[in-house]
Parts: C-alpha cells; sequence; structure tokens
C-alpha cells in the first residue's frame, strides 16, 4: 500500500498524522509526506529554498513523530541503508552524495510550491497512491488553513481512495453507504484494513429510491455482506431512502467512520447537486473515507 | 523458454488477485502459475521449483503463514512475498521472523508489487553469480 499524508502546520494535520502512523504501524506501507507552501510558481526557474518558512520544519516534525511511533521497535523505515547516490545539484549539475535510505520501506518527506489541492492530486498520481490521507477543522466547515476548500476538492477529485481525518477521536465502528453495483477490489480491502486495524464492526446501509433499490445493488449489498462474515469481520446491514440518508449520516455517532463508494453509476451522484461528496464530507462530524 | 526465466507462485483465494498478478508478472518476463487453495500450491511447491512465491496470509484451510513455513522447509531458497488484505503488526512482525522478502498490505497497485519481485529477482540473480 502507498499512502500519501498532506499536512500544513495546524493541529488537525497532526491528528491526521496519528492515523498515518497507526495505519503504516500495521501495513508496512510507503508513505509520503508532503506540504504544500502555495502561491504561484514560476515554471522553468528554480525555486529558492524557503528558509524562513514554518513548513519545512512542521514537515520535519511530522518525520519525526511517525518514525516515534515504533518506540523502539524494529521499524521497517528505520535508516540503515547507505550508498552513494547521484543528486541534482542545480539545472545541469549533478553530485554523488553519500545518502541513508530506509531499509525495507520508504519514508519521503517533500514540500511542494503552488495550489494545494492540485499538488496534492499531482503528487498522489506521480506516486500511484492508494490512499491519501489528510486532516481538516472539525464541524461543517471542513476547511484547510486560511479557509481554502482544499479536502472537498481532494475528495471530489482524487483518482484512489482518501481519508479525512477531523480530529483525534477513536473509530468505534464503519459505516459504509452503498449505492451502486460496482465495488473495487481495492475499495473492499481498504475497508478491511480499516476494520481490522481499529478492530470495528461494520455497518452497510444500502440506499434505495421510493422504496425500491435496484436488484443489481441489492445482490451486490448481500455479496459484501457475505464477504466480509467470511472474512471475521462483523457486519449489520439495513436499507435507507436515499432523500433520508443525509439526516441518517447527520445523526450517527461522531466516532463512526463514514464509508462512501464513489463511482460513475452512483445513486448519490444522480440524486444530490454536483460536489455533493464535499457536502457530505464537510457536514459529516466524525472522519470520511471516501473509496475509488 | 529462456533458461534464466525465474518462476514464480502466486497464491491468493481471491481469484482476481490471481487475474490481475499473473499478466503483470508474466509481462516483466516470469514463469507465473497461480492457486487459490493452499494445499494444491503446497503439492505445486514439492513437485516444482519456484524461484519466488507471492502468498496471501489469510485463507481457508492453511492460512499463508503456515504454508509459507512450510514452503521454506522444502525450499529455503525461495523468496517469499507476502500480501494480505488484514495487516496487523503482528502478522508483519511474523512474517519477517519467517524470512520473508516483503510484507505489502492491500490494497497495492501493480506497479509496487512489480517493483518488490524486480528487487527479489535481483537479489536472487545476484545470489547465483
Amino acid at each position: 500500500m502507498r499512502i500519501l499524508f498532506a499536512g500544513d502546520e495546524q493541529p488537525y494535520s497532526a491528528y491526521a498524522l496519528k492515523e498515518v502512523t497507526r495505519l503504516a504501524m500495521n501495513t508496512w506501507a510507503e508513505v509520503t509526506i508532503m506540504g504544500v507552501i502555495t502561491g504561484p510558481v514560476s515554471h522553468g526557474q528554480e525555486t529558492p529554498w524557503p528558509l524562513e518558512h514554518p513548513l519545512h520544519q512542521v514537515l520535519h516534525g511530522y518525520r519525526e513523530d511517525f518514525l516515534k511511533g515504533w518506540q523502539g521497535e524494529d521499524s521497517p523505515y528505520a535508516f540503515k541503508n547507505w550508498r552513494y547516490e547521484w543528486l541534482p545539484v542545480k539545472s545541469g549539475l549533478w553530485e554523488e552524495t553519500l545518502v541513508c535510505r530506509s531499509a525495507m520501506k520508504d519514508l519521503k518527506v517533500r514540500l511542494r510550491f503552488g495550489n494545494a489541492a492540485q499538488e496534492i492530486l499531482g503528487e498522489s498520481k506521480e506516486e500511484e497512491a492508494d490512499l491519501i490521507v489528510l486532516g481538516c477543522t472539525k464541524g461543517g466547515q471542513c476547511q484547510w488553513l486560511g479557509g481554502q476548500a482544499v479536502p472537498q476538492t481532494v475528495v471530489n477529485e482524487a483518482d484512489c481512495s482518501v481519508l479525512l481525518v477531523k480530529e483525534d477521536q477513536p473509530i468505534t465502528g464503519i459505516l459504509a453507504c452503498l449505492d451502486q453495483s460496482y465495488i473495487s477490489q481495492d475499495s473492499l480491502e481498504m475497508i478491511n484494513q480499516m476494520a481490522t486495524i481499529h478492530g470495528v464492526s461494520l455497518e452497510l446501509i444500502g440506499l434505495s429510491q421510493e422504496g425500491a433499490m435496484k436488484k443489481d445493488v441489492y445482490r451486490r449489498l448481500i455479496e459484501i455482506g457475505d464477504y466480509y462474515e467470511d472474512r471475521d469481520i462483523k457486519v449489520t446491514t439495513r436499507l435507507t431512502e436515499i432523500s433520508e440518508f443525509e439526516a441518517v449520516v447527520a445523526q450517527e455517532l461522531r466516532q463512526q467512520l463514514l464509508a462512501l463508494w464513489l463511482g460513475k453509476k452512483s445513486l448519490l451522484d444522480r440524486f444530490f447537486p454536483r460536489d455533493w461528496v464535499g457536502r457530505f464530507v464537510s457536514n459529516y462530524q466524525a472522519s470520511v473515507l471516501v473509496m475509488r | 523458454m529462456s533458461q534464466n526465466k525465474l518462476k514464480i507462485l502466486v497464491l491468493d483465494d481471491e481469484p482476481i488477485v490471481c487475474k490481475r498478478l499473473q499478466p503483470a508478472l508474466e509481462k516483466l518476463g516470469f514463469t507465473v502459475d497461480t492457486f487459490t487453495r493452499s494445499f494444491e500450491a503446497l503439492q505445486a511447491v514439492e513437485s516444482s521449483t519456484y524461484d519466488i512465491i507471492i502468498t496471501d496470509l489469510k485463507m481457508e484451510g492453511m492460512d499463508g503463514m503456515r504454508f509459507l513455513t512450510e514452503a521454506k522447509k522444502i525450499s529455503p531458497e525461495v523468496e517469499v512475498i507476502v500480501i494480505t488484505g488484514f495487516a496487523t503488526m503482528e502478522t508483519a512482525k511474523e512474517s519477517f521472523k519467517k524470512g520473508v522478502f516483503d510484507f505489502i498490505a492491500k490494497p497495492f497497485n501493480l506497479g509496487e508489487i512489480q517493483q518488490v519481485v524486480q528487487r527479489a529477482a535481483a537479489k536472487i540473480r545476484e545470489s547465483r553469480k
């Protein structure tokens, strides 16, 4: 698994990093920690190193906090692998430098410049991330530093799954909403990992419209319930009218992770106006996993 | 068929995983056999020589941990890559204690597993020089 953690200097990013550390300790994922210094980028020119910017210190702190998670245990990210590598010094000049790499799994820390949401999406594509993790303010705002709609843009446009962490709360259950028959294997596996790591049960909600549910979606709901039962994950299933879905979700306990499957045939996509995902993500009180 | 072609065994009780991995690894020049039942896979390890084994952990019957232990007894040189949809710190540590080459949690993209398999192949080729 490849995890991309995008963080800024705010407390919610530190909470999200804790979740990344927990995930990584169990999955031994390849992890990239990234930050974005926002502002216009002049292409074709060297970007000066932002010595005075607080973000590079914050990212260094995130690396240290991430590595502390192992507390003396054998870490797959421990730096044991010394070797010489050719690294660019400036345009047209390379230097053979002694570097130390992780022995088993990569932990990269990266700083990018430009539009925060677009840089996060760009990094996730280049690194072929399976999961993007980022924090945001809790409550109905769900924002990043400076009031930008970074989380909403990332969940709306990412190619991979996105975990949005709202606060430092234990996850006590997973609430997964199914409104279409196409479910990717990757998304099933992502739920497996979340349920295993947090040791929680799964509640599957099938969405119906005017009391009816499409046959193939209903069949898929049963199949998914069986899939998780076969894998010893406690699962319950219920049906909810799509028009009531938003209200149902709003009533759920704040420690339940809301998992939404997104796809081209999503009923929610047709029922709610454009960018409904961003709105749902904003309105839900706890963390949200958007799966693709 | 090239004499240098490394042979890989893939064991996962989910056929879709085998279906994805086989062409992705064959594209890199490996010979790939896939199995969805661990007992059948173990019989194959007994009757044939594999260079790399890719195995799931949680399976009905003989689980992946027991399978890799048995496979290593039969063929100590084989490099084992564990893939699991139910990763825990304990399974990761136990896997490494048993001498696996790498531990990969699902979901993974094909590029990730291709890279790991290439590293394992490089190690095997280096050891045979």
